[in-house]
């Protein structure tokens, strides 16, 4: 019991713990059952990306040696949602990840979500990775699983809000198109709220602290704007992954809605941390 | 032990299934006789977001009672309506087809001088026909107009959009195409989503004969960034699921289903020799297999090769003769004219079967650079020729093959379900070349199985990731003890 209680207090230590496990699920059932082209040299290229570049930063630039935690939850980031034809692109974009923290740098934060700005800059630059929303598939498993563990990371790092603001836009606006104006039946509307990619995305992007307001109330009406841009450009642009490239462009707002609201605190991964600034 | 000397080709003629035939739209009868769309088959052409669509029916009957209904994002002009000769459909199908190949052992005890012959191509390619039409003028109450009217060869064309759904009902109703009680529950979503509707039906006057004649594919190419295929109204006048093969062809790479999972076909799986005269059958059952294992809700890929012209190998090994440049022009590829001397094509194959409760949203789609190949491709090697293996290589051979053939034989009925019974003739079948001395000696050592006893890749990946996760858990504890 002892042994047991340790475990659980190192995984409340740091909202990123439970992040970690969770995304490694999701991999391993992406890979083990859903029969994902797993090609090792993918993920090596990632992990060795990814790690190499926060090393070179712990190194040089004086970040604390946990910092690898978040470097590691980038990579996890990259392997569950980037597809690419070759293994170097995977490494661009796992240092480009990486980079962009270390240069966007505005008041502790980022501009953008590592992954995030790493997928799209391997997709602008070279035109050879890609995302696929429908690798998931809609079994309502997914969604439990993908839910719960997000519940889990986000109920100890204080961000839950963002998240269940940005789907409940989402999907409400969704269900307004879909079953009441469309017309088309409840299972329609199902299907497309069953997508796994959605619940990563709502759960595990859009709820980074390092690139999205520090406060609460103008991050809900952030993600609530990200939501609605969204549902635009998925219903009447018929954006693949529309959620992911609105991201892309609204976070460089952080700074701007940040300034705006000096008095909040900037946020740090550790619970009980007394430090005020960030080590991402 | 084993040489790879020749190939033997096969393909399937698959999916031979019942009568009629839909696309993404559905089949009237005029008559109450009752229509099974149980198999279709569409082309898309998708360059940055201008399509071509082919759509083939294999329906069958009195060409007076066919009648179509799909719906098109766009009113589409009579310069970009085409019908086409089946024969595109047959040139694809049988290129991009799950095929079987041969492979031959040597015998290590002597030459082996035999010649490789039979290569069949085959594929189960649909009859058409054709038929008359009539189009009586819509009233303007009904909200229903008609965007454009066109005679394209043995088709009358009609292009309706509509204000409202049961206007669209009455107005096809009077017009003889009967609307079935399932199609009625989903013209309202399209007629709101603005899309408009393609009707045709035959011109009688234009065929010869109304009942045997093939009718011809109709094509149609408009600019939309939509990329989906309209399968609600298809699986209007439909018992049960229903297959649709999509042959699609871009300029970038693959082309992946974005609101269901696409998931490759088993391939390149040895199976026993025994399966060769009822290879369709076998892809049959696999198939079904495959699909009820994935949840009934899965694309599944057939085919992704890059058969751009300048690529030398397109296949391996190819079934027949690859597309040439008229077959791709013919299927709606309009960069090769256009002086591009380097053209890349991708091709696709997707084979989807669907059925109301498992697919309840149109198929939506997205190009993707994904440039890998893949075929469905399934193994058979035969044994090496002549009765003498008495040299101690001959020996080991003989127990590698018997090996092997049990390995084959629990492949085979873990594809398709098929009882392993079948095969225990075939696995022993060489076992009386086996002598004394080797039978001993292998009762002492127990061959162990040679084929696909490799670590599979996902738990490389597990191996590396649970590695990463406890040097993170070490750190962070190492870290607190220090502090």
């Amino acid at each position: 019991m002892q042994y047991k209680s340790s475990i659980l207090t190192w995984l409340r230590s740091d909202g990123r713990h439970f992040q970690i496990i969770a995304q490694i699920s999701f991999l391993l059932y992406g890979v083990l059952l859903l029969g994902w082209d797993a090609d090792w040299r993918n993920y090596l290229a990632i992990f060795s990306g990814v790690l190499l570049c926060q090393a070179l930063a712990i190194r040089f630039a004086g970040y604390p040696i946990d910092s690898m935690k978040s470097a590691a939850i980038t990579g996890l980031g990259l392997s569950l949602l980037m597809k690419a034809n070759d293994p170097w692109l995977y490494l661009f974009a796992a240092m480009m990840a990486i980079g962009m923290k270390f240069i966007s740098k505005v008041n502790g934060k980022h501009l953008w979500n590592p992954a995030n700005f790493g997928i799209v800059m391997a997709a602008l630059l070279s035109g050879d990775a890609w995302i696929s929303p429908g690798q998931w598939g809609s079994s309502a498993v997914i969604v439990f699983i993908v839910g719960t563990a997000g519940l889990a990371v986000l109920s100890n790092i204080k961000r839950l809000e963002t998240g269940v603001a940005f789907l409940l836009t989402f999907a409400s606006l969704d269900y307004a198109r879909t079953v009441l104006y469309l017309g088309w039946e409840n299972d329609v509307y199902l299907l497309k709220l069953s997508s796994g990619s959605l619940w990563l995305f709502s759960f595990f992007m859009i709820t980074d602290p390092m690139s999205t307001p520090n406060n609460r109330k103008l991050r809900i009406v952030w993600a609530i704007a990200v939501g609605c841009i969204s549902f635009y450009l998925a219903s009447f642009k018929f954006v693949n992954g529309a959620p992911f490239w609105t991201l892309f462009f609204l976070t460089p707002l952080t700074p701007l809605l940040d300034s705006i609201s000096k008095n909040q605190l900037s946020f740090s991964w550790k619970r009980s941390s007394t430090q005020p600034s960030t080590n991402h | 032990m084993k040489q790879f000397i020749s190939l033997v080709i096969w393909t399937a003629a698959l999916f031979v299934t019942h009568n009629a035939n839909a696309f993404c739209g559905f089949y009237v009868a005029k008559a109450d006789a009752t229509l099974f769309n149980n198999k279709s088959e569409v082309i898309m052409v998708r360059n940055g977001n201008h399509n071509v669509i082919t759509m083939s029916s294999d329906f069958k009957g009195d060409l007076s009672e066919f009648a179509m209904v799909v719906p098109v994002p766009v009113v589409i002009a009579e310069k970009n309506i085409r019908v086409v000769e089946r024969r595109i459909f047959d040139v694809l199908n049988d290129y991009s087809a799950p095929r079987l190949v041969n492979y031959y052992d040597n015998n290590p005890c002597g030459y082996d001088m035999r010649m490789y012959e039979d290569s069949y191509s085959m594929a189960g390619v649909p009859a058409m026909a054709k038929e008359e039409v009539a189009t009586k003028k819509s009233s303007n109450e009904l909200g229903v107009r008609i965007e454009a009217q066109y005679d394209v060869d043995e088709y009358n064309i009609i292009i309706l959009s509509a204000k409202e759904s049961d206007g669209l009902q009455i107005w096809l109703e009077t017009n003889g195409y009967k609307v079935p009680e399932t199609a009625r529950q989903v013209l309202a979503p399209y007629v709101k989503s603005n899309m408009k509707f393609f009707l045709v039906k035959v011109n009688l006057d234009k065929v010869k004969d109304r009942t045997s004649e093939y009718l011809r594919p109709i094509q149609i190419s408009f600019d939309h960034a939509k990329f989906m295929l309209p399968l609600r109204l298809g699986m209007a006048n439909s018992n049960g699921s229903q297959d649709m093969i999509v042959y699609a062809l871009t300029t970038e790479g693959r082309v992946e289903c974005t609101n269901y999972r696409t998931v490759k076909m088993p391939t390149d799986r040895h199976i026993p020799l025994y399966v060769q005269p009822k290879f369709g059958q076998f892809y049959k059952s696999l198939f079904e297999k495959t699909y009820k294992q994935e949840g009934r809700n899965a694309v599944f890929l057939e085919y992704a090769w890059n058969v751009s012209p300048y690529t030398a190998v397109k296949c391996d090994p190819c079934v027949g003769p690859p597309p040439v440049n008229y077959d791709f022009v013919d299927a709606g590829v309009d960069w090769i004219t256009q002086g591009n001397f380097n053209p890349t094509i991708f091709f696709t194959r997707l084979h989807v079967r669907y059925s109301r409760d498992k697919f309840p949203a149109d198929l939506q789609f997205q190009v993707t650079p994904n440039n890998e190949n893949f075929q469905c491709r399934y193994v058979m090697t035969y044994p090496a020729s002549g009765s003498d293996f008495t040299c101690d290589e001959g020996q080991e051979y003989l127990v590698d093959l018997y090996n092997r053939r049990k390995l084959e034989v629990d492949e085979l009925s873990a594809l398709t379900g098929w009882s392993a019974a079948e095969g225990s003739g075939y696995i022993r079948e060489y076992n009386k070349h086996i002598n004394a001395k080797t039978r001993e000696s292998q009762r002492n050592e127990g061959v162990p199985a040679t084929i696909h006893n490799q670590l599979p890749r996902p738990w490389i990946v597990a191996a590396l990731l649970i590695a990463v996760f406890a040097v993170l858990f070490y750190s962070a504890n190492r870290r607190r003890a220090l502090s």
